[in-house]
Formats: structure tokens, sequence, C-alpha cells
């Protein structure tokens, strides 16, 4: 029985290609998302680990983690180093002075920073053999005027000995002399770093020449770093400032570059998971095929003796050496992907060694675990099928298994599940918690996808009558040919359409929700955004106090209004403790911004000792207008703020943090006072045009290249920006989702020509030509690629309204459906269709007429 | 009946009298030493409005020269016209249109499109070509074979006799100047194979067609006008109005007498193609129509 499993399997092989491509596919993305993590992970780790100090002694962390910076730094007084000097075990300290709210900017006030978003890092220059850069050429700085800049970005940047750039710090900019280069002994994770001695750093960075980021510690010979941190702690006090030793240092560091590393591991896993969920539409496809075009095959094996366990087994076995194949080349493929990823990194200026690669043990067990799962799985029901033909099918010339077979399970499963599926999205539709609805929508989702997947077939006989209706009119009888040969056998068109439908769903949903988000956002700065121009850095970083002295002077500008923000903790009525962020604003805000206000008003709100709040937020926690509320801020400073009034925005607040809250600027001043402005809201003064204005702001801040003036349109541009990078990996995921929903549609008429070869033979002999024969089984593809797309066009829409009534509660009222897109999509599929024909139809017609009529 | 026409095919001369032609037509499969001769310059000539049957026992290349002289396969050597047009040195799409516009094909089995019915299965070659079907021509032909209840019914809604018909209605519908039949009684029993061969002779005696039939079936060559014997890709005899008996011992004879010399030389069966030859002249004397 082997003997014959493995001779099937040998003599299919050409037909399983498709389906090993698309294993290959789903375990590629999953060891290379593994094998990239691992290795960053890795590096990072060694990165950290060998440039932490033993013992690290920074100030106290106090949990508030906002989603804006308020572009304040912590510090701890140097003065800390002589007592930790003192500790029994401490063999040196030193003084770090490092801040990451800084820009560095060139001789044409161009930013020498990355431009991916990594931080441009100032720090205070001791080397000690901990450092992860060691001076390459020049001499180490020495005095206000002189600086090193790390070798990557003076090469990226062609700053060289001698140049000046100009730190764009918190407490003023300075001019600097590069008077040497440092390179990169480890792996650069993609900063750009500029030293300064000590005490320039305290100085200009921090703003005060007795101040420090943390104090780094060496430990004595013999004496351990959780030892050491413990003395220290005892002597310092413990719970006064924050002690780490080297691990818990590389740990924390490794968590703050997690994040960003973290979205490429869940970007390449959603990859993974979209390759194996469509891939597993076409591996069933494939062995219901050939277990069709085997019947006989399977019969005579089953009348000589063969129990049904055998025949299932024997399929399964196939099934397995399949995924084994593909699992194996999908690893490789899996590695080539890391590569290549660790490659691309390489030009985002994070120089990790692929020489270092890492391939951990999970690695291949996850590959084969996924490849021989999915296999298995979508092989399991094709098997099943397999074990039931007769032996008496191995005597008559049976007509394809399956084909006839009623589908009435599938319609009682595939209603009973829908039927679930839209109570589901009715619900999350009607409710009023986020919550919840956000978990219906998500259940809803799921319910609908399997409904429709297992329904399709149903739905390919009425769609395919209607999308191909013309088909006999327009081309024919081969027009009528191709209809009904998608019509042929349901749960083939099904299984391939589904392919599409999944992926093209996902976009339509999220097409949808974007579009609408857009629409929302723009009603909103519409109604909201009353200044004329707003200055703000590109990410919502805060800038230097220099900006908006600069602003403020610059000729035509009437009201300014600066808008901060500061991470906070309310405790509320309710007992609730919420950590969010709070803006604060200067007064005159509604000269600047029309918000709308339920109780109280701006000048309330704004007024020394009041805060104000959304009035829904307020309701959910039992505020009512002049409670007193406790609020903690950085550094464990706690205020007593009273609610002097409550907003009724659409959004929160516009930028959409949790409760609206927000003070005037004296109170933010007062606890976080070094805080630095996020935004400033501008005014023409009167008799000042806006163009001129505009002129005249872009020509005081073109020394400050982190910050942009923008119009109301310029601003829509941005958020508008924003919302497209979702978009982006959504459309890359859709891109990935149609390579192999068009392997699928490949797969399916490949398939289809083998099994119709007899009756291309026919149509050949009597007299249809080659181009004929092609349209025909091009036609064929084009209906079954839009049915997949009309499929998964109408189930994202319904989930897109759904997604937008979830968000509807977040204050994003606003619809939009995408009708672009959407017929997009639809002429998009056409031609997937089109270039999936391609090859089926170019075999086809190239076949041999007389061998084709021979053919059994 | 047809004795005119046989007639004519025996006077070779007329060209208009004649449907098909074959000049020195070789047919050979692999090259050089290992060169298989299927066809070995074979002359011959397909009367306009008779019944010809092409016999032989497998291997004779009788399908081969149905397959030349239809456009569905190269010539090695030699030439084939259909009526005025010379086909070898036609390219595939000159061939696919002269299949589909100037010649009918029934074959043994796998004759009509599942997915079209019986109907769109019979116009299929005139809608391949963007015709229009002479309407009555096609009522006369769905008439004579007795499907006018069955064509909406799909292939496999029918029973093997039925299907041959509809085959046979859609060689005829397009009003060939030649329809070749392959085995077309091969899969049927032996009520449905008469029924058939009847269709075939009525459309050749009240319908003014052209018909060539490949079968092993001697008591199918009997409905012929005229039977041609294949033996190793050579013509070996020619018999005018075959009885099934006739045929049955022609056929007998060649296995007997036929197979040795080629079996010796084939070079042999060249000379001794006048051995046959003899025989023919007698069997047509011999065993004429009843």
């Amino acid at each position: 029985m082997l003997k014959a499993t493995l001779r099937s399997f040998l003599a299919h092989k050409g037909r399983l290609v498709l389906s090993a491509l698309a294993i290959v596919l789903s375990v590629a993305f999953v060891a290379g998302s593994l094998i990239f993590s691992d290795t960053v992970t890795r590096t990072f780790d060694r990165l950290f680990a060998s440039t932490s100090a033993d013992v690290t002694v920074g100030p106290k962390d106090d949990d508030l983690e906002g989603q804006m910076p308020s572009g304040a730094v912590d510090t701890v007084p140097a003065s800390l180093a002589e007592r930790v000097a003192k500790v029994d075990g401490v063999a040196d300290t030193h003084v770090d002075a490092a801040v990451e709210n800084i820009t560095v900017v060139d001789r044409d006030n161009e930013s020498v920073g990355p431009t991916t978003g990594a931080p441009t890092i100032a720090t205070n220059w001791y080397p000690t053999d901990r450092s992860p850069v060691e001076l390459t050429s020049g001499h180490a700085p020495e005095g206000p005027g002189q600086a090193l800049l790390d070798a990557d970005t003076a090469k990226k940047k062609n700053v060289a000995i001698g140049d000046t750039l100009t730190v764009l710090a918190a407490p003023g900019s300075f001019k600097v002399k590069i008077v040497g280069i440092a390179t990169f002994t480890t792996t650069n994770p993609g900063a750009a770093l500029v030293f300064l001695d000590t005490p320039t750093a305290q100085t200009r960075l921090l703003g005060d020449p007795d101040a420090a980021t943390s104090i780094s510690v060496t430990a004595a010979p013999g004496v351990g770093d959780t030892q050491l941190k413990e003395r220290i702690a005892a002597a310092l006090g413990p719970g006064t400032y924050e002690y780490q030793t080297a691990d818990e240092q590389a740990d924390s560091a490794a968590a703050s570059l997690g994040g960003f590393l973290d979205v490429i591991k869940y970007v390449m896993l959603g990859f993974a998971g979209i390759a194996t969920l469509v891939g597993v539409f076409l591996i069933v496809n494939t062995f219901s095929m050939l277990i069709a075009q085997r019947t006989r095959e399977l019969g005579l094996l089953r009348a000589l003796g063969a129990d049904r366990r055998q025949v299932r087994r024997s399929v399964l076995t196939e099934a397995a050496l399949l995924g084994l194949v593909g699992s194996t080349l999908g690893l490789a493929a899996g590695i080539a992907l890391a590569f290549g990823l660790i490659e691309l990194m390489g030009a985002f200026g994070m120089n990790l060694k692929s020489t270092e690669m890492v391939v951990g043990v999970g690695t291949p067990i996850a590959a084969y675990v996924v490849g021989l799962g999915v296999t298995f799985v979508a092989a399991y029901l094709p098997a099943r099928r397999a074990a039931t033909v007769s032996p008496m099918a191995a005597l008559t010339d049976a007509e394809i298994a399956g084909m006839g077979r009623p589908l009435r399970t599938r319609a009682v499963v595939g209603a009973v599940v829908g039927a679930a599926g839209a109570a589901a999205l009715v619900g999350c539709a009607l409710s009023s918690d986020t919550g919840s609805a956000a978990s219906l929508l998500g259940l809803g989702v799921v319910l609908t996808l399997i409904a429709t997947v297992i329904a399709g077939p149903l739905l390919v006989r009425p769609v395919i009558r209607v999308l191909g209706g013309a088909f006999p009119a327009l081309f024919g009888s081969v027009g009528r040919m191709s209809q009904r040969n998608a019509l042929r056998n349901p749960r083939r068109t099904g299984a391939t359409a589904a392919a599409l439908m999944v992926g093209l769903a996902l976009v339509a949903g999220m097409s949808v929700a974007s579009a609408s988000m857009t629409k929302s956002f723009d009603n909103e700065i519409d109604k909201t955004l009353g200044a004329d121009f707003v200055v703000q850095s590109q990410n919502f970083r805060p800038f230097p106090q220099e900006v908006t002295d600069k602003v403020r002077d610059t000729e035509g500008a009437g009201l300014v209004v600066r808008q901060r923000f500061a991470p906070v903790a309310v405790r509320l009525p309710d007992g609730k403790r919420i950590e969010t962020t709070a803006a604060a604003y200067d007064p005159r805000l509604d000269e600047v911004a029309n918000v709308t206000y339920a109780e109280g008003d701006s000048g309330a709100a704004l007024a020394d000792g009041a805060l104000g709040m959304d009035v829904d937020f307020a309701r959910e926690h039992d505020v009512t207008i002049g409670d007193t509320v406790p609020v903690r801020f950085p550094g464990g400073k706690d205020a007593e703020l009273k609610v002097a009034a409550l907003t009724d925005q659409d959004t929160a607040d516009g930028f959409g943090m949790q409760g609206g809250l927000f003070f005037g600027t004296g109170t933010v001043e007062r606890y976080v006072p070094e805080g630095q402005d996020s935004a400033l809201y501008v005014n023409a003064a009167s008799g000042v045009g806006a163009d001129q204005l505009r002129a005249n702001l872009e020509r005081t801040l073109d020394a400050y290249p982190q910050v942009q003036v923008r119009d109301q349109a310029d601003y829509k541009e941005l958020v508008r920006g924003q919302i497209a990078v979702l978009l982006y990996l959504v459309y890359a995921l859709l891109g990935l989702a149609i390579v192999i929903a068009v392997l699928g549609v490949v797969n399916t008429l490949a398939l289809s020509v083998v099994e119709r070869t007899r009756e291309i033979g026919l149509l050949r002999a009597i007299g249809l030509g080659r181009r004929q024969l092609r349209r025909m089984i091009r036609l064929e593809s084009v209906v079954i690629a839009v049915f997949g797309a009309v499929l998964g066009l109408a189930l994202g829409l319904v989930w897109g309204v759904c997604v937008q009534q979830v968000l509807a509660l977040q204050g994003m009222k606003a619809l939009a459906i995408p009708w672009g897109t959407v017929v997009a999509v639809v002429i998009g599929s056409a031609v997937v269709g089109v270039v999936a024909a391609l090859l089926p139809a170019l075999r086809a017609s190239r076949m041999n007429v007389l061998a084709a009529i021979a053919h059994e | 009946m047809s004795t005119a026409a046989a007639e004519h095919s025996l006077g070779r001369a007329e060209a208009d009298g004649v449907a098909a032609r074959a000049r020195g037509l070789t047919k050979a499969y692999g090259s050089g030493e290992t060169a298989v001769l299927a066809l070995d310059s074979v002359d011959v000539d397909i009367t306009r409005g008779r019944f010809t049957a092409v016999m032989g026992p497998s291997g004779s290349g009788k399908s081969t020269l149905m397959h030349c002289l239809a456009g569905l396969d190269t010539v090695s050597a030699g030439q084939v016209w259909l009526g005025d047009t010379e086909i070898t040195g036609l390219k595939d799409r000159e061939l696919t249109r002269l299949r589909r516009d100037r010649i009918g094909f029934m074959f043994q089995s796998f004759n009509l499109i599942p997915t079209l019915n019986a109907a769109e299965n019979i116009t299929l070659p005139m809608d391949i070509a963007g015709r229009k079907p002479d309407e009555k021509w096609l009522d006369q032909v769905i008439d004579t074979l007795g499907l006018r209840n069955r064509l909406g019914h799909r292939p496999s809604q029918l029973s093997g006799g039925q299907q041959q018909r509809v085959a046979c209605a859609r060689a005829l519908a397009s009003r060939p100047e030649l329809i070749f039949a392959d085995e077309p009684t091969g899969n049927l029993d032996s009520r449905a194979g008469l029924e058939v061969l009847g269709f075939l002779r009525e459309a050749v005696d009240q319908l003014g067609q052209t018909v060539v039939m490949v079968t092993h079936d001697p008591g199918a060559a009997a409905h012929s006008d005229l039977v041609l014997y294949l033996a190793d890709g050579r013509i070996v005899d020619r018999m005018e109005h075959p009885t099934a008996e006739a045929v049955l011992e022609r056929m007998r004879l060649f296995s007997g007498s036929g197979a040795q010399p080629s079996g010796l030389d084939p070079r042999a069966t060249a000379d001794g193609a006048g051995a046959p030859a003899d025989a023919r002249t007698a069997g047509t004397t011999d065993l004429d129509k009843d």
C-alpha cells in the first residue's frame, strides 16, 4: 500500500506543485518571522548586555506611560555619583546625561537624524569597555563647542570632522564642531549618536550642570550585580530611585525596542496566517480533484481488497509527503526571507549581521507543525471522501465523484453559522459599549467568514448565472461553455473563489473603516480647528521653547495658543484609576478651536486648578461638575483638580485619548515644569493675510526642520497619511493573499484542463481554434475570480459598516464607502482571472488534438 | 441507389466527383532505423455522395488515414486534398477552420460536450464559427435523426445511442463536404449501432452527404457503398456493395495471406499489391449486393 501511495505521489507530483508552493509560502513566512525576531532579539540582548553598566541608578519610574510625550526629561542629581561611589563594592561611577528630545541639523538646516523614526541621541562621552562605540578618528570632545558623531550617520549625511552642526535641545540651540568620529563596535540599532563632554551635556541638554539622567556603576571584582544593587539601594533609600542591574537594564532596553520589532513580527505572522488560510483552500481543491480523477483507481484498490482505512491512510500519507516537502522548502525559503529582512533592516540603518542569523529549535518545529498540519487538515475531508469510493467505481465509467452530491449539509451548516454571525454583527452595530461591540464584531467577522466559505458552493449557481449571464450573448458558445464550466463543480469553484474572497473581504472591510476614519477626521478638523495654522512636529513630538518664542516673534503672528501633553493618572469617584494623557492649552483656546461644551466653557476648564473632561467619560465614571479629582503627574507629583467643564465633542478631544482630559498650561507648567510644547495654534494678526503669515512662519522655522506649519488642508493630509500607513499594510497583506489566490485559480484551472482533456480534444477536432479555446478558459477564470471578488466585497462591506459602527462609539461617526476601491477591486479581480488563466490556457491550446481525443 | 456514384469512383478522373483525395500519403512515426510506417504511400479518392468504409486489423493505419484526410494529423510525405484545397502544408489555424466549416466528425465515444444540451452540441461548430445554422436543413437533420424531443437534454440525460445520434446530427448540421466517423458504433449495443448506421446511410442516400467510416466491424462495413481494406499502411483491397459475410470472408483472407509477406519484408507488400487487387475483382463479382 505504501508503495502504491509513493508511486501515486510521484506520478502526480506535477499536479501537486502549486499546493506545495502554497505550503512553502505559509511556512516561509512563519519560519522567516521567527528567525528574524530570534536574530534581532539575540543581537540586541547581546548589545544591551554588553553595554549596560553593572548597576544603573536612575530616576524613579512613576509608571506613567503616556501616548504623547510631555517632552520633560527625568533626572537625578549628579552629586548622587559621589554618594554611590562610597558604597562598599563600587569600583567606579559615571554620570550619564543622555537625551532623545533633540534634533541635530547641519549647515543647510537639514536634520542629520534617522528618517526611520529611530531617535537621535545626544549623550556625554566617557569611553569604557562597555561603550557601544569607539573613537576611530579625531579626538574626544572637550568644552562646549565640540562633539563626536557616529560613523554611520556621518557617512549617510556627509558630515566630516571640522563640520559644524546645530543641536536643537530643550534648553536652547547650540552649535558644535565635529572633532571626531565614533564607530559602532556592536550592532547599531539605527539611532544617530552625538557625544559631548559631560559638563556640556549636563548644561546644554539637561539645562542643569548638576543633573544627570542616570548614574552608571561599575562593580568591584568579586561583587555581584544584584548584591551591589541591594547595597546601593540600602544606602540611597529603596524607592527613592530606580536601581537596575545590567540584566534588568538590558531587559528594559530590549523591551523598549521590542515594540517596533513586535510590529514586524506580527506583520510577518499576519502574512503567514493569510498565506496559510488561503493555502488551505488550494490544498483542499487539489486533493479533491486528484481523488475525483482517481475514482476508478481507488475503486480498483477497493475491489482488490483495500479497506476504507487503507484508502484514507493512503491519501493522508500522500498529504503528509506533500507537507513534508513543502515544509522543508518553506523552511529554506524562510531562512532566505529572514536574510532579506535583515539586509533590509540594514537599509534602515540597523546593521544586523546576517552571518549571525539565529535559527532556534522552535523554528523548524513551528515550520513542520504548520506545513504538515495545514496539509493534513486540508487533505482530511478529501481523504474521507476517497474512502467512500465504492469498489463498483472501478467497473463503471462513473462521472467524476462529488459533482452531483447534494449540498444540503452545507446549506444547513452555512445558514446556522451565518445566522449566528449576522446576529453578532447586528449586536455589534447596536451595542453602545466599545469593548463588547469590538468582541461581537470579531465574533461576527469570523462566523460570517466561515458561513460564506461553507455556503460558497451554494452561491456559485445563482451568482455565476448572473455574472456570466451575458457571456453566451457576448461570446457565443465559447462564452456559454466557459460559464457552464464554472458552474460544473460548485464545490471546486466555491473553494477556488473562497481563497480570493478572504483577502478581498479583509481589504473591503479595512477600506470602509479607513475611508470612514478619514472622513470623520476631516469633518472633525473642519469643525474644530479654528486656527489659521498649526505648528507641529511630524510625530507629535514636543519641540524646544525656542520654537515657540520664534513663532511668537514672527511678523504677522497674532494669537499663539500652546498645546502640551502630560501623562497623568486620575483617581475617579467610581474608584477607578485611569492612566491617560492629558492636554494643556493656553487661555483663548476658543479662538483657535471650536470646542462644544455640555457644561462649563473653556474659560472655566483652563482656569487655575480646574480640569475639563469628556462628558461621556465623566458620566461613565460618576464624575459631576464641581467634583475634585486627584491627578498624579510624572515624578509622583500629586494635584487636586476641580472638574469645571464637560466637553461634548464627536471624538474625545481630536486625538482620541481616553477621557479627553485637559487643563490650562499653567497647571502643566507647575507639575511638569520641564515639559515642552507639542503644538502651537497660530492666528494671523489683524490685517495680515494667511499666505503672508505662512511665508513668514516658514522662513522663521527654517532652522527647525522638526516642525512644520500646517493649515486645515495640510492637517487633513497629515491625518490621511497616518491612516494610509495602516492601509499600506493591509494592501501588502492583500497582495500576498491575491498571489496565493491566483495560484489557487491557476491550480484549479490547470487540473480542470487535465480533467477535460478529451473534451478539449473533441472541441479542437470539430473546429474550435486555439485562440477560442484560450478565451474559453480565460472567461471561466475571470468568472471564478469575479465571483470571489463579489462575495469578498459583499462580506467586506458588511464588516466595514460594522467596524464603522464600533468606531462611531469612539466618535468617528461618518460612514464612507470607497466606491472607487470597490470598482477597482472588481476590475482587478477580472485581471487576476485573466492572469491566472494564462498558463492553463496555453497548456490547453498546445494539447495535441489526437492525443487528447485518445486520452483516457 | 448509389450505383452511379459507385461507377464514378471507379473512373477516378473526374475531380468534381471527389470529396477528398490523397497521393503518396505517407505517415511515419519515429525516424531512422526505428521508424514505423503507419501509412506507406497511400493513394486514395473518396467519392462524393458515397458511404466509404475503411477496414483493417489494429495497427493497419486505418485511423491514421482518417486523421490525415481530416486534417487532424500531419503527414510525413505526400499530398492530401479536400475538394480542391490541398490541406497538406496548411497551418493549424487554417486546418482548424477547415475542420470546422467543411468536415463533420463522429467519434467512438465522448462525442459531446457535457455542459451543452443536445441542440447546443448540434450547432456547436457553427456557433464556434459565428455562423447562423440553416434552420430548414437543421430541422430536416433533427427530424431525420428523431431528436426533436431530446434537444433540451444534456448528454448525461441521453442514452449511448441517443448521444451518437446527436453526434451524427452535429456532423451533418453544417452540411459538411465530408463526414468522418471513427468507430461510431464501437460503444453501442447492436440495436443502437444499427440505428446509427441506418442514419449514416440515410445521410448519404437522402441528404446527399459523403461519409467515411473507420470500423473493424464487418457488420458495420456492410452498410457502406465501398470498403477499403488497409494492411500495414497500404490499401490492399476494395469491395463495392459489401455484405457482412463477404467482408468477414475477406478479412479472414487478409489475416491469413496479408500478414505473411509483410512479416518477411515490408517492402514485399508493394510488389504483392497486385495479388489482392485480383482478389478484389473477383470479390466484386462474387459478392455483389443482393
